[in-house]
């Protein structure tokens, strides 16, 4: 061969091939003894002990894999205490939510997820670590530009010894291939044109860059416009769930010839006498539910909620079932301590859950209540305008009144009792009775008095 | 190195059978009857302390010949080559399911007789054993739970058992003298539907010895729970069997360290299995939180209990995990040896866990009665003596002068040269 042919081109190694897995272990057991390290051995299926023959050292693998385990098993346990179990923490606090009555941080119900996200992380640093440790992927391999050695993957079996200047020369690195008993040798030849990308490829990656900057872009022009579109509905089945809500009615009696819903059409059952549902508890009446403990406290308001096939069955029923006035709690209770702590807790949780309809100031302003208020108008829904706090009837309502709104909800109102503690629910009255003194009785600037908050909800009654 | 076995025998004593053991078949045989005779009259507790010891003891060793059955079985079914050399001990280990059968009787008879000191659904509805009998589901459990059905489904469990593991053991030795291909080829065909039934005696089996002691509890992983001790306490005594073996002399060339690993890795897989069955079974229910499925991990997690949770989930789980985690531990013959014990020991708590906290439920049924640890644990190491010294004796007369390793199996030429990468 000219040099001519070999201008671009580097000897890196020889190859030799052998005609049986037991003749290329042979020749692998003698090369290494031989003092050689840097060689190869390819074969159509994996041969028992070649691993040894080659002098290869065991991989460090199972531990990179076992430290990305441990660490997996510490940031998913970190993730769940961080998300769900710290609350005022900065600007990155995470956010205390009451999931099946469990604890915030429950070591049980934590180990799931825990779990998954070992064997998630556990599975990549395996696959990823193993592509890494064998210098994977490269474009190129000089070896496949030898005709002879397509058989690897058929019926030969090859053993290729790197050369290097100052080091093993081609010629004795052939010697001895030959020597161990190689059927054929061959000089192994790297192209540097190989390392380079290929044009269409270059075209390709650029192309792709392009067309992965389009969703940004998109939703980078999304934000802040209106759409007349209907929503996209990416999953489906999770959107719409063929599914009945706690304590609504079942399909038509058509659609349920084998009965199986409860009596008057229900999904479920009626709550059975004589139980006490989690909401329920009456133990201290004014802190639970902002009546006044008294004779016959237990027996008001206690809503059994029951959903009527329609709107008749329902009117017919409202007389009837119109409950006296309790005996509202006009003074926050003893357990509830109105102080700055508190007010800065029923503004979190009143931006949180009740500002989407009542608005940031308690105007009745909110966002979804101006939606559903438009969409009434044009005829599509019923709605009943969320209440402004400065409206006289709601100023004058008693704080055991405006509790007993958020537990268990008012005309369109829905109840918030399962999403926030009673504590919270009194944190959001005094929130609310203070957005109402901003109104109706501003002192002067100069002479807050200290307990401005404890009287708050006095003085509107 | 390179160096491929051909497929013969080549170790000097391939037998268990020698002087030694055939002068101690009836030491051993009359030492264990005795042991269990000794257990039933020195219990501290009672019949009820003797028939729950009893029951805990059996359940370890029948758990761990149930398991050395799958072993067999899912090594036909797959068609392993490796495992030609230790299939044989599990063969032995599976037919001691037949005398079990015969050790099940101090738990039938009583049934029988009508006691209800070990499983309370043995009584009225009236009586209190039964906790919270009322409703639709205590009159279907009234006709499953009943001793003449008991007594049904455990002579169908043992026969469906001992007849597979009779039928293995029996073809696989005849193999060793005639060396005909077409035994490999019908135990292999055979292992799928003994395989089905096989699984269906488990499930039941299961259900019947220890869920059923609270027979109103129910959990459907239970079986799984159960399985994945039985296969991990087989996999403990195979090994520990083939390593002392090797030690008195006995098949030293054919079982090599590969085998050992290869078991090794088995049995590290089967710890975590365990685990994971365990608290699968246990969120479910502590999620849930019916007090209908909670009362049971109550019973275990009060009065002195709770501490045998909690060595059984370190013990039994997390220590052997990280134990057995590493390669060149799983290729010690040292440290084999110690970790096959010790899982065997936490084998036996866990089944002391399962059953033992019931034992107070005869005496106080309800729900609201966690019973503490019973006293001396007397008829507990008694009982695991004897049940252990008849065992011994029915494997010595089991394997007698047969091979210890299948000798002609087509495979075993694989087996011989089997390395692990």
């Amino acid at each position: 061969m000219s040099n001519e042919t070999h201008q671009d081109k580097k000897l890196v190694g020889v190859l030799g091939q052998f005609d049986s897995p037991d003749a290329l272990l042979h020749a692998c057991e003698n090369a290494r003894q031989s003092g050689i390290k840097k060689m190869d051995a390819y074969s159509p299926f994996p041969i028992h002990g070649i691993e040894k023959a080659l002098g290869v050292p065991r991989t460090i693998l199972p531990f990179f894999v076992l430290a990305v385990g441990l660490s997996a098993c510490a940031a998913g346990l970190g993730l769940q205490w961080f998300t769900n179990a710290t609350e005022n923490w900065g600007p990155w606090s995470g956010y205390q939510f009451k999931i099946s009555g469990k604890p915030y941080f429950s070591l049980p119900a934590n180990i799931p997820v825990t779990f998954e996200i070992i064997v998630l992380s556990s599975a990549f640093a395996a696959f990823l670590g193993m592509l890494a440790l064998n210098r994977l992927p490269t474009f190129a391999n000089p070896l496949h530009r030898i005709a002879r050695f397509k058989r690897a993957t058929n019926d030969r079996f090859f053993l290729a010894i790197e050369t290097s200047e100052g080091g093993l020369d081609a010629t004795s690195a052939r010697n001895k291939l030959m020597e161990y008993g190689a059927t054929d040798v061959e000089e192994v030849w790297l192209d540097q044109t190989d390392h380079q990308l290929p044009a269409f490829l270059k075209t390709f990656l650029v192309l792709a860059l392009v067309l992965l900057l389009l969703p940004p872009v998109m939703v980078f022009r999304g934000q802040g416009m209106t759409s007349r579109q209907t929503r996209l509905h990416l999953n489906p089945d999770m959107d719409f769930q063929h599914k009945f809500k706690p304590q609504s009615l079942g399909p038509v009696a058509s659609d349920d010839p084998l009965g199986f819903f409860f009596e008057h059409k229900r999904s479920a059952l009626a709550q059975i006498p004589g139980t006490v549902s989690r909401n329920q508890d009456d133990s201290d009446s004014t802190f639970l539910r902002g009546i006044k403990a008294g004779p016959d406290s237990h027996h008001t308001n206690i809503k059994i909620p029951v959903v009527l096939a329609s709107n008749q069955e329902q009117e017919a029923l409202t007389p009837a079932a119109a409950p006296v006035e309790p005996d509202w709690v006009t003074e926050f209770p003893e357990q509830f301590d109105v102080n700055q702590e508190n007010m800065l807790l029923g503004q979190k949780k009143y931006d949180i859950y009740c500002s989407v309809c009542h608005g940031y100031s308690g105007e009745g302003d909110g966002l979804v209540n101006q939606r559903a208020s438009a969409l009434a108008i044009n005829g599509g829904t019923t709605w009943t305008a969320a209440k402004s706090y400065h409206d006289p009837e709601v100023v004058k309502q008693p704080v055991g009144r405006i509790f007993d709104t958020i537990t268990n909800g008012r005309a369109t109102m829905g109840p918030y009792a399962s999403r926030l503690s009673p504590a919270d629910r009194w944190a959001i009255v005094l929130y609310i009775k203070a957005i109402q003194e901003t109104r109706a009785n501003v002192p002067p600037a100069t002479d807050v008095p200290p307990e401005a908050d404890k009287n708050a909800g006095a003085k509107a009654e | 190195m390179h160096h491929i076995r051909k497929a013969e025998i080549t170790s000097p004593i391939t037998t268990l059978a020698s002087d030694t053991t055939t002068r101690l078949v009836p030491v051993a045989g009359i030492a264990g009857i005795g042991c269990i005779a000794g257990a039933f009259l020195l219990s501290p507790g009672g019949f009820a302390h003797f028939s729950h010891a009893y029951l805990v003891n059996f359940c370890f060793y029948a758990t761990i010949c149930i398991g050395a059955l799958f072993f067999v079985l899912i090594q036909h079914l797959t068609r392993a080559g490796w495992s030609v050399t230790v299939r044989r001990i599990a063969e032995i280990m599976a037919c001691c399911l037949l005398p079990l059968a015969v050790l099940f009787l101090p738990i039938l008879i009583p049934v029988m007789l009508g006691s209800s000191e070990l499983y309370t659904w043995n009584t009225s509805r009236d009586s209190l054993g039964w906790a919270v009998g009322d409703g639709d589901m205590y009159d279907l459990k009234t006709v499953f739970l009943s001793k003449n059905f008991f007594a049904l489904r455990n002579i169908i469990y043992f026969a469906v058992w001992s007849l597979i593991a009779w039928s293995l053991y029996r073809w696989s030795v005849r193999q060793d003298e005639t060396g005909e291909k077409s035994l490999t080829m019908r135990m292999q065909g055979f292992s799928a539907p003994m395989m089905l039934l096989f699984v269906g005696a488990l499930v039941f089996g299961a259900f019947d010895w220890e869920m059923s002691l609270s027979p109103m509890w129910f959990s459907t992983m239970f079986p799984v729970y159960f399985f994945a001790g039985c296969v991990l306490s087989s996999l403990a005594t195979i090994t520990l069997v083939a390593l002392v073996l090797q030690r008195s002399g006995r098949v030293t060339d054919e079982i090599t360290v590969e085998h050992y690993h290869d078991l090794a890795k088995w049995t590290f897989a089967f710890i975590f299995f365990w685990g994971y069955v365990a608290f699968s079974q246990f969120m479910l229910i502590w999620y849930a939180n019916f007090p209908e499925e909670t009362f049971w991990f109550r019973f275990r997690s009060e009065g002195g209990w709770m501490t045998v949770s909690m060595i059984l989930l370190f013990g039994h789980l997390f220590i052997p995990f990280l134990g057995m985690m590493a390669r060149t531990v799983r290729r010690s013959k040292t440290f084999l040896l110690f970790s096959s014990i010790y899982l065997l020991i936490m084998h036996w708590v866990d089944h002391y866990w399962l059953i033992m906290p019931q034992l107070g439920a005869s005496v106080h049924p309800g729900y609201n009665s966690p019973t503490p640890i019973p006293g001396p644990p007397i008829p507990e190491l008694l009982c695991f003596l004897g049940i252990g010294f008849v065992l011994f004796a029915s494997v010595c007369l089991i394997a007698g002068k047969r091979s210890l390793v299948a000798r002609r199996d087509p495979r075993l030429h694989e087996a011989l040269n089997y390395n692990n990468p």
